[in-house]
């Protein structure tokens, strides 16, 4: 079937299968590698992107879903956003970096749901993005940074 | 508060905006794409594989089994694991066959399609099982194959069997001890943990050259491996650059590039296998089970007297996956390396079952001895009546005192962090009607240079110097160090020092990634190849290279952490308040990196004491997904605090001590210590879930 959505910011299209992912069009289709694949089932967030907003598990999210929809991935929030990427950069907040763009987009979409998060919300809120390296201080301090809470 | 600044990253900025390119991200020209056929049982023998159901299904190039590649067989230090198994496969999620087709999703698709008949075989299904008499044998004649460790006297069923220390004096010690603590221990299988699956890109060229895209962080001791497997030269075979997205210890095996090369060979184009993240929880290479009887002996005033320490781990249906010498896990062969105890005896067996192969993951062995030792002391101290942290002053290392082993370290600072931990302990809030408790253990892990090579050329690009270094960045900082050292030493600004991993054709060789050992190896390169840079007349290139033997510097580090715990006596549910860790340091290069390996540490020790199990039963793994296999968040994890006892003398001109390995250890047992401490219940086997917390709590009416 065909898709279209906003990717980025910009017009695209795709043609997908019925059971394709939103994961797997981004890599594959439009080269969006930013975006990774880790569980695949939902649960480490590695391959989060916002849909209309909202932070999704792309591994998860049927690309005939997404027809119509405002995708944004890790690509097109650093370009549209340089303080988030700032955020992670300053306080070095990844160590493999695999988990970092699903961490970096769970950050933009916490900002929209709650500009001004306590701690125990960002804890929260970051809790759907798994991180094996750092035990997560360093990414709770990005995310306070990018919210302008440190 | 802040982050602490130092060194920063030089990989932030890709990583941070997905710019990175990871195995899984690389695309070669005319690439094939692979997808395993797996079995489904832990024991059987192959009666008949058909694949032409698969062979007709879109987009198929090819599928194949042992009988088209051969019996190859690969492995780390032992050669005794199959690419594709060969008439019997011996655990659940073995590779049979490989299906190549044009997609990912095709591959996949065939792959269901291919039908393998099999009759099933006894399945062995712990290393208690495996080592019994009359067990059946997972493999004829172990002893047979290419760097084997055991002989036919070993008894059934062993890949790997160790004794240290003198037996009969150490019976002696216990027999003439007045007290003494005589218990079992257990730990689970855990997965590492990395987030990025094992992959593998292959491309055998038409002369034969074999080039290889992995996230294996030894790449030229994969070289080797693959060409003691696939009897090639090591100069035919090149492992390209790629950063790994996480390892702790589990990126360290040839896994899928031996099945690539094959199939590149059978069909002319490169093949690509990325794992699926179940795949890779239920069929790579995870941490030993571990059974562990301690028999600790003390005098009346506690000193330490001898320590009997029996391992019965489960290494599951190959060898393959562990690379020393020994073939063994060294933290067991190390339990009670923190203390004096003038007599130690060690036996530490590995068993083969049909089970997944199992692997080194962070300090290989560690945290198993670790929590069983540290616990063993705290029963101790119980049964003498001493404070724990008492005791442990008492006995832990002080300069000049030899270890276990006999080692001299060339200072021993056990007892100040030990202190240092206590004073850093303030208690927390409780949760009204549950239990409160802390608890303590200490570790300690020699910092040890190895083998690593380094060059450094001018940067064609203007100006400043590049340093290629053999190994991938795995997340732990390494080409920041090498940038930071470079920097400091030769009075550079960091954005003069360009740091890149080159292929393995490029540099004369490195030991890899791990035994903490990566900070102190490429900080004694980078002084080398400083001082000849510094030294040089023209402007030729600069190559270093370090042999296996390292600095001589007899290093350790000490931790301590404590544990401060909160149990609910109606659900038995634990919840840690606070893990304080405090380390044995010496100078620091980037404090952002090194913290983050101390909090990694220890969330991946909390996860290890109260979370992680693969649940292997009957030789499958019942946690097959990141659902079933939990593992910390943000939200799991306790106030994570950290003294750092500086002033420590390390190695090298960087005075580095290593800090990769050091929190992860002594976690479990500090939280088993808190809630002994907590509730009056001694738990021996970990992850303490709520169930195993109340049922030995005693179950209310």
């Amino acid at each position: 079937m065909k898709i279209a959505l906003t990717l980025n910011g910009e017009q695209a299209s795709a043609d997908v299968e019925g059971d394709s992912q939103v994961l797997d069009v981004l890599r594959e289709q439009f080269g969006l590698t930013g975006t990774k694949e880790g569980c695949g089932v939902g649960v480490c967030g590695a391959c989060s992107v916002l849909v209309d907003g909202n932070p999704v598990s792309s591994c998860l999210y049927l690309a005939g879903m997404a027809d119509g929809a405002e995708v944004w991935t890790v690509e097109g929030l650093a370009a549209k956003d340089p303080d988030l990427i700032e955020a992670f950069v300053e306080c070095e907040g990844m160590q493999c970096g695999i988990c970092t763009p699903g961490q970096v987009v769970a950050a933009a979409a916490l900002r929209r749901h709650n500009p001004d998060p306590t701690e125990e919300e960002i804890r929260t809120w970051m809790s759907g993005n798994l991180c094996r390296c750092t035990g997560y201080g360093t990414i709770v301090e990005a995310v306070k940074r990018y919210v302008g809470r440190d | 508060m802040t982050a602490t600044r130092g060194a920063a990253r030089l990989d932030a900025r890709d990583k941070a905006t997905g710019a990175t390119r990871y195995v899984a991200d690389l695309s070669l020209p005319g690439q094939l794409h692979v997808a395993v056929v797996r079995s489904p049982l832990p024991h059987a023998e192959i009666e008949a594989v058909d694949v032409s159901s698969a062979l007709a299904a879109p987009g198929v190039v090819g599928v194949f089994t042992a009988d088209d590649i051969g019996a190859p067989l690969f492995g780390r230090r032992v050669r005794d694991a199959p690419v594709l198994a060969v008439g019997k496969v011996r655990y659940v999620g073995e590779p049979v066959a490989a299906v190549v087709a044009d997609t990912r999703r095709h591959a996949e698709r065939a792959a269901t399609l291919v039908d393998v008949a099999y009759r099933e075989l006894p399945v062995v299904a712990s290393a208690a099982e495996a080592t019994a008499p009359e067990a059946p044998m997972v493999h004829d004649a172990p002893w047979d194959y290419p760097g084997a460790v055991v002989g036919p006297g070993d008894g059934p069923n062993l890949q790997s069997v160790v004794r240290r220390g003198d037996e009969d004096l150490t019976a002696e010690a216990l027999r003439s001890a007045p007290v003494v603590v005589d218990a079992l221990y257990t730990t689970p299988a855990g997965h590492q943990g990395y987030l990025e699956p094992q992959g593998c890109v292959a491309r055998v060229g038409s002369d034969g050259l074999v080039e290889v895209w992995i996230n294996n962080k030894s790449p030229y001791r994969l070289v080797g491996q693959l060409a003691a497997s696939l009897g090639l030269e090591p100069d035919r075979i090149v492992v390209h650059p790629v950063p790994i997205g996480g390892d702790f210890g589990g990126k360290g095996s040839p896994m899928a590039a031996p099945l690539c090369v094959a199939l590149s060979r059978l069909t002319g184009r490169p093949c690509r296998l990325v794992l699926r993240y179940s795949e890779d929880l239920t069929s790579t290479n995870p941490r030993h089970p571990t059974t562990m009887r301690v028999r600790l002996g003390a005098d009346r005033d506690g000193h330490l007297l001898a320590l009997r320490f029996d391992s019965l781990a489960d290494g599951g249906a190959y060898a393959a996956f562990k690379p020393i010498a020994s073939v063994n896990l060294h933290g067991v062969l190390e339990a009670g390396s923190p203390y004096r105890i003038p007599h130690r005896y060690i036996e530490s067996r590995i068993a083969y079952t049909t089970t997944v192969p199992k692997g080194h993951a962070r300090a290989p062995g560690a945290p198993q001895a670790t929590f069983a030792v540290e616990s063993a002391m705290d029963e101790l101290a119980g049964r003498l009546g001493i404070d724990p942290v008492e005791l442990r002053r008492r006995n832990v290392l002080g300069d000049g005192d030899p270890n276990p082993d006999g080692i001299v370290w060339i200072e021993a600072r056990g007892r100040e962090v030990l202190d240092a931990a206590v004073a850093a302990l303030t208690p927390r809030p409780v949760p009204l009607g549950w239990q409160h408790g802390w608890g303590i253990s200490l570790y300690d892990r020699a910092t040890a240079p190895g083998q690593t090579s380094l060059r450094l050329l001018d940067d064609p690009d203007g100006g400043g110097v590049v340093a290629e270094v053999p190994i991938p960045e795995t997340g732990t900082g390494n080409h920041t160090v090498v940038r930071e050292g470079l920097a400091r030493l030769l009075g550079l600004g960091r954005d003069r020092v360009r740091v890149v991993h080159v292929p393995t054709s490029d540099l004369p060789g490195d030991a890899g990634v791990g035994g903490s050992r990566v900070t102190a190896s490429l900080s004694e390169a980078v002084e080398r190849a400083a001082a000849a840079w510094a030294a040089r007349t023209g402007s030729e290139p600069v190559v270093v290279s370090l042999g296996e033997a390292g600095g001589a510097e007899r290093v350790t580090s000490f931790s301590a952490q404590i544990a401060q715990v909160a149990v609910d006596p109606e659900t038995g549910q634990v919840r840690v308040l606070e893990i304080v860790s405090a380390v044995d340091v010496a100078d620091i290069v980037n404090p952002a990196a090194h913290r983050m390996q101390i909090d990694g540490g220890a969330a991946m020790g909390f996860g290890f004491a109260l979370l992680e199990d693969l649940k292997i039963e009957g030789g499958q793994v019942g946690a097959g997904n990141l659902g079933d296999f939990r593992m910390p968040t943000a939200h799991d994890l306790p106030a994570l605090t950290t003294v750092l006892v500086t002033g420590g003398r390390g190695v090298g001109a960087l005075n580095v001590k290593q800090i990769g390995e050091l929190t992860n250890v002594p976690t479990a047992a500090a939280i088993a210590n808190a809630v002994a401490a907590a509730t009056g219940a001694r738990i021996r086997s970990i992850p303490l879930t709520a169930e195993a917390v109340l049922s030995a709590m005693g179950a209310p009416e």
